[in-house]
């Protein structure tokens, strides 16, 4: 029974580890998630939300079906009643919290600190919750964090964040003449600073406290990413996003003084078509840009962190490779926003599930073992019951 | 059928054949050779009770989930289909939605028609009730904050002197009393002088809890034509009276939360469209309400509803000078809640002809 202790991950070591590579596919198509889709979206409406979890479970369901390692699919198991009570749960927290700033700043800092104070035991639960319900060949996953780990991953935002609120809350001008302090400004600027300087370590912590406690069977996932990789990344996201910034200075550099002249002209002649004309060009012009910029940064940054985030993960016997690439990720991003405002939202699904499909396929499962080989540790259900009952009894999943 | 069990201890498959009796799911190995271990078993069964089936889907494979833990893979979604049919199983109504267009299609329509029902009608009805079970006192506090806010971005203190003020609050307080002589029936009301400047111009609006505020330039515009200005007055205190603006708060908050519950992994930016349009598309009936107010004060105390044409008239006029003097776009006020913002003027012409006879 030695071999049960829960740290024990590495079984005994084969004699000569041979790779093997198992591709992760997904098979869903996007037709059929946009009818699961709309369908979920109108018993939502109809029952003013109650439906969610049932419609988030049908989601989850369908995406975790979809999505097959080495030929077995996963599958989802929540029930959406127990998923219910979280819900309402949440969002009773939510609408207090999002109404109690408009009474009041106190009012307003009272719930954020409420909120602030719940909410790791809150993302440990659903990442809990979440995990227990996911399995893959009759073998369900298990989240090994702690509640205090998530504490202590949140602590450092939490109180920065506090400072900031309160800081802002007393610099708040109590009549028009007063002049805000000086000292209070410095602080909440400094804090500011250094809460946009420690964002990525912040990132960091959360990622390696998701991907440092995922176990299946006798395999427990290590978060080996460098801090670092989350430094350089944002620096050069914030680089390439600088990119079509660039390019809207140059056109604009181009296009105002053109503009200009054809206003003058408009003027002259009062021709208002030509003037509205110029103005939806504008418009369009402003919404493609729009999209471009989110595709660029939000593009590159998916593709870059998913390596990032999976190439650090592996377990004793199991590894995992991303080779998504930015370039394919960005076309698909330009490609997903235009569609979707093009049909007023209804591409939406559609973008999903391509999205789904391009980050899935980019990615490999290695193994030491067969995967067959694998056993789910013994005694694991009784073990783990407790524990997972406990989760059960809210059944969060703020669906991260 | 066939079918690979996992048993949710181990990883390793059992390729299974299936079949249903009237209470449970069997399962018989189907190489019972294979698997040569002496403990190992070659049948299963599970009560009907204690599994749950898969929602039928075009693509992927069919995973039913054992209470147990385990589960039962078939890879051949279309036998496992016609086998489960064959059994008598038919799909439920929401899966059947799901695998027909025409089901979709049908989700589709009513999908917007419960959007276009709900904005016209589900969400002033809910707001109503909202309001209804909100405390006066929540209605104070939200109109100081917004006389605040408007002092901040909209409007300017009045150039109308203090005794002036005080005679124009005496007169409307006369109205009141003539109008409604039960006073535990009258609602509290305060009335405000602030300059519109160049975005308000002549204007009055009313804010929860109370607040009336009327810019100079209105008192300008109708110089001479007292009764006129107390219809605007009587105008804005039936705005009040109906809680307009409570309701366009609630209504506001309704709109924002079915927004981003519908599309809850999207961007703010769109979320913010239609709550920008609430704001504008639902005034007109609080106005018809608030001229009909305005119009029952009026003649309670005395006066005909007749002397609000003029202003119509009056506002109308101005229009029509400040579109020759200049043409930029800026002179149509928008703040929404604002008087001069809903120039239906016509309409409003008639309703105060018709009520003053």
């Amino acid at each position: 029974m030695d071999t049960e202790s829960p740290i024990s991950a590495a079984a005994p070591a084969p004699a000569l580890p041979t790779r093997h590579e198992h591709a992760l596919r997904f098979v869903g198509s996007g037709s059929e998630y946009f009818r699961i889709w709309i369908v979920n979206l109108l018993l939502t409406l109809v029952t003013f939300g109650l439906y969610y979890p049932f419609a988030k479970v049908r989601r989850l369901k369908y995406f975790h079906g979809a999505t097959e390692l080495a030929g077995q699919p996963f599958a989802f198991h929540a029930d959406p009643w127990k998923m219910f009570r979280g819900y309402v749960l949440i969002a009773v927290m939510l609408i207090v919290y999002s109404a109690a700033g408009h009474f009041s700043p106190m009012a307003g800092l009272i719930a954020f600190v409420i909120v602030a104070a719940v909410w790791p035991a809150l993302w440990h639960s659903s990442l809990r919750f979440r995990l227990a319900n996911t399995s893959w060949r009759g073998l369900r996953f298990h989240f090994r964090g702690t509640a205090g780990g998530a504490y202590r991953v949140m602590a450092w935002p939490a109180v920065a964040s506090l400072v900031l609120v309160g800081t802002s809350i007393a610099m708040a001008p109590a009549d028009e003449n007063s002049q805000p302090s000086t000292a209070l400004a410095i602080v909440f600027f400094a804090v500011l600073l250094a809460f946009w300087a420690a964002f990525p370590a912040f990132l960091w912590l959360i990622h390696r406290y998701r991907h440092d406690h995922m176990a299946l069977g006798r395999e427990h996932t290590r978060y080996n990413a460098r801090v670092g990789r989350y430094y350089m990344l944002s620096l050069k996201s914030m680089l390439i996003s600088g990119g079509p910034l660039v390019v809207l200075g140059i056109v604009a550099a181009i296009v105002i003084p053109a503009m200009q002249a054809s206003t003058a002209g408009i003027a002259q002649r009062a021709d208002a078509g030509a003037g509205a004309a110029f103005g939806v060009g504008m418009v369009v012009g402003m919404a493609l840009f729009y999209v471009v910029l989110i595709a660029v940064a939000g593009g590159y940054w998916t593709a870059r962190m998913q390596a990032v985030m999976w190439n650090g993960t592996a377990s004793a016997h199991i590894g995992f490779a991303s080779s998504l690439r930015a370039r394919p990720m960005i076309g698909l991003w330009i490609k997903n926003g235009l569609l979707i405002i093009v049909t007023l939202g209804l591409y939406f699904p559609f973008a999903q599930v391509a999205t789904a499909r391009m980050r899935l396929h980019a990615m490999t499962v290695t193994s030491t073992l067969a995967l067959d080989d694998l056993t789910a540790r013994l005694g694991l259900e009784s073990e783990s019951a407790a524990g997972d009952a406990a989760g059960d009894l809210l059944g969060f999943d703020i669906g991260l | 059928m066939q079918a690979l069990y996992f048993d949710g201890h181990s990883a390793r498959a059992t390729p299974v054949r299936l079949h249903v009796t009237e209470a449970a799911l069997h399962a018989v190995a189907a190489d019972p050779g294979g698997n040569a271990g002496a403990e190992a078993a070659t049948a299963w069964q599970w009560p009907l009770t204690e599994l749950v089936w898969p929602e039928r889907t075009r693509h992927g494979q069919r995973t039913i989930e054992l209470k147990g833990g385990g589960t039962l893979v078939a890879t051949d979604a279309v036998a496992f289909d016609a086998w489960r049919a064959r059994h008598g199983h038919r799909d439920g109504w929401i899966v059947r939605a799901q695998q027909h267009w025409r089901g979709v299609a049908l989700a589709l329509m009513l999908l917007v028609a419960t959007v276009a029902g709900g904005y016209r009608w589900g969400v002033p009805l809910i707001a109503r009730g909202i309001v209804a079970v909100v405390p006066q006192a929540a209605d104070q506090a939200l109109g100081d904050a917004a006389l605040a806010s408007l002092d901040r971005q909209w409007l300017a203190p009045s150039r109308i002197d203090a005794a002036r003020q005080d005679e124009w609050r005496a007169r409307f307080g006369a109205l009141m009393d003539q109008a409604m002589p039960d006073a535990g029936r009258r609602l509290a009301w305060q009335l405000h002088f602030r300059s519109g400047g160049e975005s308000l111009g002549a204007n009055a609006l009313a804010l929860p809890g109370g607040h009336i505020v009327i810019t100079d330039e209105m008192l300008a515009l109708l110089v001479g034509h007292e009764d006129t200005v107390l219809g605007v007055l009587a105008h804005e205190y039936g705005h009040i009276e109906h809680r307009h603006g409570m309701h366009a708060v609630a209504r506001l908050t309704l709109v924002s939360l079915a927004v981003s519950v519908a599309l809850g992994d999207f961007s703010s930016v769109i979320v913010a469209v239609p709550v920008l349009l609430a704001q504008a598309g639902y005034s007109r009936e609080a106005e018809r309400e608030a001229d009909a107010a305005a119009a029952r004060l009026l003649r309670a105390s005395g006066r005909s509803p007749e002397v609000m044409v003029l202003l119509f008239e009056k506002m109308g006029q101005q229009r029509d000078d400040k579109k020759k003097s200049e043409s930029s776009a800026s002179r149509t006020p928008n703040l929404p809640i604002a008087f001069a913002s809903h120039p239906q003027d016509d309409e409003r012409i008639r309703f105060f002809r018709e009520a003053a006879r």
